[in-house]
């Protein structure tokens, strides 16, 4: 009896490890935001997924989402955002990160990103995110720093004026661990 | 020479009678959308992530690593290395992850032909605005001060100029036009935005290209017989105005709302 006891604390013990160890992504806003001398643009999409692993002190997330779920509000404007991404070739920005399990209950959660989109895959190190807690899940939010020039996109122009370089992207994601 | 004019403006508007009910309408099916799947009410209601506190003070922290990105093929599903989840977990559908050459193809075509159809349309504000300023010059003058005074006839020069800009404002109207008609539409996608006003007031400045100059053309016919200018040739003046209204008003509307910051740098 006392050794089918220990037996069930164990098991219990694993299964709640095994639970923490793996995280699903279940809301998120994912917004982009490009800057011309007349224009202020910004497109945004809900429509990420994502998974988390955690094992042996480390833990790797993937999160991608489709090109043609952001919205700008103007279906014109977008068109063109995925003609210039590439986006039919490369319907989706996918981002993986490798970190440290215990960075997950820091208040700044500092990543290295590894991201693919337009055909191109570019490195970010040391991107700071908040780390807010609500109950059981984690919101995760933050701003990478991209540019057009890492992915090599041909910045679009109006009246002959490029937008600029900068094309920051902003992201709240709320992660629920399984 | 008035007669050589008006058959100038006559040949002018076969070619445009036969260019503009089809430009009118397909103008206006070409309005160009797209798929989404948030709203912008959505959009609206979010609030705005917060900004990282060290990328401000360490903004050299998260710069990208290297420089010259790696080019990748078409995307497929990496098989998953280890722990490492992969992108077949997630659960999307293999429509959305797979790549579409021939869709890519139609987006570059489109994006290729609406620049076009911007550049026209910019350039056509020019002999739309001339026509405008020299029609002062193609219209009998009346002496207030006289009344009952035989009305000035404009001089030929004056006539003809006016007709010439207007005629080369219809014709790369209609080039401007055909750049949207021919470029080619992204199935599954709905008009939102700046896109649908730009699109609908082609309903307006379409049927006003059209009217415009046959309007022209029968006042100076009018002139020509030493007649008063009456009935809907009479009107010439407020289509020509309600056309070059609504043109401007499609030209803003496409790039609106416009944030003016010209003294920032790039």
């Amino acid at each position: 009896m006392k050794s089918l006891g220990v037996i069930l604390l164990v098991a219990t013990a694993v299964a709640s490890a095994h639970a923490q160890n793996q995280w699903t992504l279940t809301q998120s806003s994912i917004t982009w935001h490009i800057t011309h001398p007349v224009h202020e643009v910004e497109g945004t999409s809900h429509a990420a997924k994502g998974k988390g692993n955690c094992s042996a002190g480390t833990c790797d997330f993937l999160i991608a989402v489709p090109l043609n779920t952001f919205s700008s509000g103007d279906t014109n404007r977008d068109l063109h955002m995925l003609q210039t991404v590439r986006g039919a070739q490369f319907p989706m920005v996918v981002v993986r990160t490798h970190l440290p399990q215990s960075e997950l209950t820091a208040p700044t959660v500092h990543a290295d990103l590894e991201i693919q989109f337009a055909g191109q895959t570019a490195h970010y190190s040391n991107v700071p995110f908040t780390r807010t807690q609500h109950g059981a899940d984690v919101e995760i939010a933050g701003t990478i720093p991209a540019t057009c020039s890492d992915f090599k996109i041909d910045r679009p122009s109006f009246l002959t004026i490029p937008i600029h370089n900068e094309i920051p992207v902003k992201v709240d994601l709320t992660w629920h661990p399984q | 020479m008035r007669t050589i004019t008006v058959q100038r403006c006559a040949t002018a508007l076969t070619g445009l009678l036969l260019l503009s009910p089809f430009a009118v309408a397909q103008s206006a099916a070409t309005a160009t959308p797209i798929t989404t799947t948030a709203s912008s009410s959505e959009i609206a209601a979010l609030p705005d992530a917060p900004v990282p506190v060290a990328s401000q003070s360490a903004p050299q922290a998260s710069q990208p690593q290297t420089s010259a990105p790696q080019q990748s093929t078409p995307q497929t599903t990496p098989p998953a290395q280890g722990n490492q989840p992969s992108l077949s977990d997630l659960g999307f559908s293999q429509e959305q992850t797979q790549a579409n050459a021939q869709l890519q193809a139609r987006l570059n075509q489109r994006t290729h032909d609406l620049k076009v159809h911007q550049t026209l349309g910019l350039i056509t504000l020019a002999p739309l605005v001339a026509t405008i300023a020299v029609s002062g010059g193609a219209t009998q003058k009346h002496d207030r001060n006289t009344p009952g005074a035989t009305p000035v006839e404009p001089s030929s020069a004056g006539v003809d100029l006016h007709a010439a800009l207007g005629s080369t404002t219809v014709a790369m109207y209609a080039a401007t036009a055909w750049y949207a008609i021919r470029a080619p539409k992204i199935p599954g996608t709905k008009p939102k935005g700046a896109i649908r006003l730009h699109r609908d007031l082609v309903w307006i400045h379409g049927p006003g290209m059209v009217l415009t100059p046959i309007l022209g053309a029968m006042a100076l016919h009018q002139e020509n017989n030493n007649e008063k200018i009456h009935g809907i040739a009479s009107a010439h003046a407020v289509v020509a105005w309600t056309t070059v209204l609504a043109y401007t008003a499609s030209a803003v509307s496409i790039s609106w709302p416009l944030h003016l910051k010209f003294w920032e740098h790039q």
